[in-house]
């Protein structure tokens, strides 16, 4: 279940993106792969400890973020979905081989003085890691959620939203918001490669399989929606941990997709969206 | 004072023993002859591929040396299988842009099946050395060989482990012992896990508690299968892993306390990758993987060729990599000796002879490097009693060979497991 606050981080992220930019960015779990390796580096060569890195991770992904928006997503931003598409995908590509080709394919691992400490509650037990995971990300994801809905980036972020050129007219820099926005949701993916990487071996897919799971919480809580996405990210984790347990492993992806589906059925948009919010926005 | 021999007989004598010594080192090779190698050189297998490869090569150069194939220097013209779709493209790129007659590899059972298919259809020879899907050698295909053991091997030997070395330890009998079976769900973790299921009831009447598939790609919380795991109390945890889903579950089932008296896997991915050691030190002593021997073997033990070929490639393997040879070397090297051996029988590459010239090899175990025998059957699949396995355990950061003891100069260690924190 401490997962939950993983997927929600990389998910909320996501449908940030999607819902100021109306772009799917498919090499979201590729910056979180960077993220992860960022920890390994620290950690290997100067001795940083992941959280200590997390620190500096924030602004160096947004960094990154802005320099990728500068050299890949501007130019694609007016195109259609198809094109946005397929650049995604191939920056997903791109980054993976450049990762394979810097750091070969090899299980690298982070293991800090507490990477097999364990916490009691009861008869359950927890690793210290995933629950500093689970914490941290649901912190980021509140402020997150707080800047957008309190601060005048955060609300001028909505405008274009909802109606990118009534905010060109109000006289808005839609091109500086884009940019924000996506530095911010790299910057999420970073954030939570970080928080991973004391739980998780790194290596240049490592991202996949968070990434996918984040694609369905993004679409079960509403594409655009960031209270759905971090309900949608305790669903998930909760039917992929209940399932296992009480059918079997092999059956949590019917159970969580099957789920994903009989939501969509009933509520077209998501648990939180509204219809048309591939329009609308957030 | 002692009387020195002249000049003329020193030299002559050394003429004459260089010779003698070459036999078939050195000996003038006439051409090449080129063989396609397939290996998952890029993507997620990249890392054991390219270390599959350098077995390979390691064994190439060794072959060279004692003459080539053929009497002809051995090439290789070496293709990227990322996936079963670019394995079965490489493979014909080989053969009809590369010419060659004969292709071997790959580290896989992902992508064995689909390279072979290509091959067949080109009429070439697929020489597999390291998958072990069983469905490999089941289709009756004419054009296709199999060195290493195939996935039921794998779970006979682990069960017979099991039976006959672990379970009298725990002063139980075979029945009485309980099982649970966990498994990834390719077609290597099933074939292995459903030749040891059917074994453990059918032969020894073991109580299987579970039997649980997870999807190895996107599992990456073993939590509820241990929490599972912890209210049927297994004896032994029988796992096939596939990478760091044994890193994860092993991390977690300390942290839960999880109870079991041995863990036993198969093969060179997960317990038996040295990437396990690396994550967790000693924290990760104690389990059992079925394996290419390792550390602690006695090569007095294998027949007078099998100790100096096997003794010749550890040498060189360690010239060229420091270490101690690898799973992934070891099944290529011993694929590729084995290839050699059949090659020079067979003095061609035209199918029909070639494989009459395997279906007559018959070496006897501890005649090959690895401590392999040969015997092949009409479907193309090496004998698996020929296949000779060790049973290797992680003691203090390191895999070593404990069981057959015959083969073995160290011993299994807590048998049953005690407690997590005791086992330094």
């Amino acid at each position: 279940m401490l997962l939950a606050g993983v997927y929600a981080l990389v998910a909320v992220g996501l449908t940030l993106i999607f819902g100021v930019m109306r772009v799917v960015n498919f090499a979201q779990g590729e910056f979180l792969m960077l993220g992860m390796y960022a920890a390994f580096w620290a950690f290997t060569l100067w001795a940083f400890d992941p959280y200590v890195t997390l620190v500096g991770a924030i602004p160096l992904f947004f960094l990154v973020g802005l320099l990728t928006y500068a050299l890949v997503m501007r130019g694609v931003i007016r195109a259609s979905h198809n094109v946005q598409i397929f650049t995604t995908v191939g920056l997903s590509i791109a980054l993976q081989n450049v990762a394979l080709v810097l750091w070969t394919g090899d299980f690298r691992f982070v293991r800090p003085w507490y990477y097999s400490m364990v916490l009691h509650f009861g008869t359950t037990a927890f690793n210290v890691s995933q629950v500093v995971a689970f914490v941290v990300a649901l912190a980021l994801t509140a402020a997150l959620f707080a800047f957008m809905r309190w601060s005048y980036t955060g609300r001028v972020m909505r405008a274009t939203a909802q109606d990118r050129e009534a905010a060109s007219l109000m006289g808005i820099d839609t091109d500086r918001v884009y940019a924000l926005t996506w530095a911010i949701g790299i910057a999420c993916a970073g954030a939570a490669g970080v928080l991973v990487a004391p739980i998780y071996p790194v290596y240049p897919t490592a991202g996949l399989q968070f990434v996918l799971l984040a694609y369905v919480v993004v679409v079960l809580g509403g594409l655009g929606d960031m209270a759905g996405a971090l309900l949608g990210s305790l669903i998930v984790a909760g039917v992929e941990v209940g399932g296992s347990y009480v059918i079997g492993t092999a059956w949590k992806e019917v159970l969580y997709f099957m789920l994903f589906i009989a939501i969509l059925l009933v509520r077209p948009a998501g648990l939180f969206g509204q219809r048309g919010a591939e329009r609308l926005g957030m | 004072m002692r009387h020195r021999p002249p000049l003329v007989v020193v030299l002559t004598a050394a003429f004459v023993l260089s010779l003698l010594a070459g036999g078939s080192h050195g000996q003038p090779l006439s051409g090449e002859y080129k063989i396609g190698v397939l290996e998952p050189l890029t993507g997620p297998l990249a890392f054991e591929g390219k270390r599959h490869l350098e077995g390979f090569e390691i064994m190439r150069d060794m072959i060279n040396e004692r003459g080539g194939v053929m009497g002809k220097k051995l090439v290789f013209a070496v293709g990227d299988a990322t996936d079963p779709t670019a394995a079965a493209s490489e493979t014909s790129r080989l053969i009809a842009r590369e010419g060659v007659r004969i292709v071997t590899g790959t580290y896989s059972s992902t992508l064995c099946g689909a390279a072979s298919e290509a091959a067949s259809r080109q009429n070439a020879i697929y020489w597999e050395t390291s998958c072990v899907d069983p469905r490999f050698t089941r289709r009756n295909l004419k054009n296709v060989f199999r060195t290493e053991i195939d996935g039921s091997g794998f779970g006979w030997y682990n069960i017979e482990f099991i039976a006959k070395h672990l379970v009298p330890r725990f002063n139980l009998k075979p029945n009485q012992l309980k099982i649970a079976f966990l498994s990834e769900d390719s077609s290597y973790g099933q074939g292995v896990t459903e030749a040891a299921r059917q074994r453990a009831k059918g032969e020894f009447g073991m109580q299987e508690v579970a039997a649980e598939y997870y999807a190895f790609a996107s599992t990456n919380d073993f939590t509820p299968i241990v929490l599972k795991f912890k209210q049927l109390n297994p004896d032994i945890v029988h796992h096939i892993a596939r990478g760091n889903d044994a890193v994860i579950f092993w991390r977690q089932s300390r942290e839960q306390n999880l109870p079991f008296k041995a863990l036993v896997h198969a093969g060179a991915t997960g317990y038996g990758s040295p990437d396990f050691g690396k994550a967790l030190g000693a924290d990760g002593n104690g389990p059992f993987a079925l394996l290419e021997p390792g550390p602690g073997f006695k090569i007095e033990a294998l027949k007078p060729d099998g100790q100096k070929i096997e003794r010749e490639f550890r040498e060189a393997v360690q010239k060229k990599t420091g270490s101690y040879p690898f799973g992934g070397h070891q099944l290529a090297a011993g694929g590729l000796w084995l290839l050699k051996l059949v090659l020079d029988r067979a003095k061609t590459d035209d199918l029909d002879k070639f494989r009459a010239a395997v279906l007559a090899l018959d070496l006897p175990v501890g005649s090959s490097v690895n401590g392999w025998g040969v015997k092949f059957a009409d479907n193309g699949q090496n004998a698996n009693d020929r296949v000779q396995h060790y049973m290797l355990q992680w003691q203090d950061g390191q895999l070593v060979t404990v069981w057959p003891e015959e083969f073995t100069t160290v011993r299994a260690k807590w048998i049953p497991l005690g407690a997590w924190d005791q086992r330094k």
